[in-house]
């Protein structure tokens, strides 16, 4: 959109004038529990997008290094009493690292058989997960021992701090799509997503870009899986290599918008204010409500409007405000 | 030894004809219609719980419930592949992915809730009886189960081969375009295929009743053997993904029996993975269009 530089400043300043002093104006902690979930997927789907959305590399098993995350900076934490603020960025060298052989396997196959390879990916690190009792404590799990107030162990009273956390953490990763979005990276990364042998026949090395980039979203999820177990203190190989979670990261981006900087975030409000709602409607007692709802959105996005709300405000905002048709 | 390498090989050849009826599926439909239906394990668990309510309600056999079962998720194929697959067929995969994942989530939370998620089974007159042979041990449900599954793929078989629409869909399936020039109307092929590959869901569905529980996720068990045994048997093969589901099923079997009980499914994606490791350039390093 047309926003003048220094129109876009003054938005993302009163925005985060905002997000600041949220938790401080809302205190019912069923309310920043909400924000907390909704800050964490915007995160996820928006690492998620830079390889889903930008190259249009579909995959359904983020999960893996969601689940990476967790385990490493856990493991650490829990065995040898390592601060997870170490973990967190250990579990995401830890995931970067095993993208490299995952995306070596996957790559090799495009489209839905892409996506499926990687959901076989994350199927098997829970299996493998599971077998391992001795350093991961198999099926069972294992709770994070409670410190109390320890700041320097992820670990606080207020939930509000948590919310602190993964605003930073959403901040990041907004920032690195950015700053990806507007490098010579970006326009590789869509040229890959739109033709992927046209892109290569004009010269882009496809290979080392979908390389790079699933190293970097690999890196980004690790985190998030981090931050998720710290704070709800548990982890077990169900939990942490969910494939909700996997579900979730490409769900939000692609009812937001796909491939665009705020669609993950406009996805998951949407998302998870829905989930919400019809959980204070009708009680967690109806298994299977949030999906079904869930699901029907994506199908409408995907059978109306495939370029998700974001396309759809933007259509709207110039048919009605500058009665100009939208871009091209 | 022998004996127990005997009895893993039959039990994993008898379940691996189920997962043919769902990757012959699988395998039709990326032939012919060119996507990848993630859906197929939810309709396998719709033939499920259509013989499930049919016995339960009327007393009707599981096995004949496959002539009820089969024509309804057939018309649910052909209503499906016209009002939501048909919209978004096309140069972009993204739609396409996510339309049939979303119809798989939906069918697997509305079967949630509607059903719950408890664990529904059938028993019939042969449910527990086997027979032993030289000290191997063979259920009959499951023998009936794969007889009838290996019928029903030889007959898809021979109407692919001597029939006319069956011709046209292999010709849809080798190149869509000249097949259209030559005057098949690509509508009417897409919709044959899909009904038969849910028809063939619905008969694995039918098929498994009689010794195999019926649950909401349980179309998941398949469906993953089916992607697997799609990826080896070459996509798109109808005869390699036959063959490659019955060794799926025998890995599957062999697994469970020499490594132990949970490791069923960390041999099958082995499998895959070292598949995709070792002959990558057979098994879809090609786009199919």
């Amino acid at each position: 959109m047309q926003t003048s530089g220094k129109m876009k400043w003054l938005w993302l300043a009163i925005g985060a004038v905002v997000m600041l002093a949220l938790p401080q104006l809302v205190t019912s902690s069923f309310a920043i529990d909400i924000f907390i979930r909704i800050l964490l997927f915007s995160f996820i789907g928006v690492a998620w997008n830079l390889m889903g959305g930008y190259a249009k590399q579909l995959s359904l098993g983020h999960a893996a290094y969601f689940g990476l995350g967790a385990y490493t900076s856990t493991i650490m934490q829990v065995n040898y009493g390592i601060s997870p603020w170490i973990g967190m960025v250990a579990g995401g060298v830890v995931a970067m690292l095993a993208s490299l052989p995952i995306g070596w396997l996957c790559f090799r196959l495009r489209g839905p058989y892409f996506t499926i390879a990687t959901i076989a990916t994350a199927q098997v690190l829970m299996l493998i997960f599971l077998k391992f009792r001795d350093f991961a404590w198999g099926a069972e799990g294992t709770t994070i021992p409670n410190l109390g107030s320890a700041p320097l162990m992820m670990q606080f009273e207020e939930k509000s701090s948590y919310y602190y956390v993964v605003l930073g953490l959403l901040a990041v990763g907004l920032w690195i799509t950015h700053r990806i979005e507007e490098s010579w990276m970006g326009y590789y990364l869509v040229a890959i997503g739109e033709d992927e042998d046209a892109a290569e026949a004009v010269g882009v090395n496809a290979p080392k870009i979908k390389r790079d980039i699933y190293m970097i979203s690999a890196f980004l999820t690790a985190l998030a899986g981090t931050f998720y177990t710290q704070y709800i203190y548990f982890i077990d190989p169900a939990t942490a290599f969910s494939f909700n979670v996997s579900i979730e990261a490409a769900l939000v981006s692609i009812v937001g918008g796909i491939g665009t900087l705020w669609g993950p975030v406009i996805g998951t409000v949407l998302l998870e204010t829905t989930s919400a709602l019809l959980q204070s409607w009708l009680g967690s007692s109806v298994g299977g409500i949030q999906l079904t709802v869930y699901s029907l959105i994506l199908m409408a996005v995907i059978l109306w409007r495939p370029t998700g709300l974001i396309g759809f405000a933007s259509d709207v905002y110039h048919r009605t405000l500058r009665r100009k048709p939208a871009r091209a | 030894m022998w004996e127990t390498l005997a009895q893993a090989v039959i039990n994993g050849l008898l379940i691996g004809g189920i997962y043919a009826l769902v990757s012959i599926g699988v395998t039709l439909i990326f032939g012919v219609v060119k996507i990848v239906n993630f859906a197929q394990g939810e309709f396998v668990m719709i033939g499920m719980y259509i013989s499930f309510f049919l016995a339960t309600q009327f007393g009707i056999d599981p096995l004949v419930s496959l002539v009820v079962s089969m024509p309804v998720l057939f018309l649910a194929g052909v209503v499906i592949q016209h009002f939501l697959i048909r919209r978004v067929l096309g140069p972009n995969d993204m739609p396409q992915i996510f339309l049939t994942f979303a119809l798989s989530l939906l069918l697997l939370n509305l079967s949630l809730m509607l059903f719950s998620a408890n664990y529904r089974t059938v028993h019939t007159s042969y449910s527990d009886s086997a027979w032993h042979i030289g000290g191997l041990y063979i259920p009959v449900a499951k023998l009936i189960a794969f007889a009838v599954a290996m019928a029903l793929s030889g007959l898809l078989w021979v109407f692919l081969r001597t029939t006319d629409l069956g011709r046209a869909m292999r010709a849809a399936s080798q190149n869509r375009d000249v097949a259209m020039l030559m005057g098949i109307n690509p509508n009417r092929v897409f919709a044959v295929a899909f009904g038969t590959a849910l028809a063939l869901a619905g008969a694995a569905g039918s098929l498994l009743m009689p010794f195999y529980s019926a649950y909401p996720f349980v179309g998941q068990v398949f469906v993953l053997m089916a992607f697997v045994a799609v990826v080896m048997g070459t996509l798109g093969n109808v005869m390699g993904a036959l063959v490659a589901s019955l060794m799926m099923g025998i890995a599957e079997s062999l697994g469970i029996q020499f490594v132990g009980a949970d490791s069923g499914l960390i041999v099958v994606f082995g499998l895959l993975l070292l598949t995709l490791a070792f002959r990558p350039s057979g098994l879809g390093a090609r786009r199919g269009r």
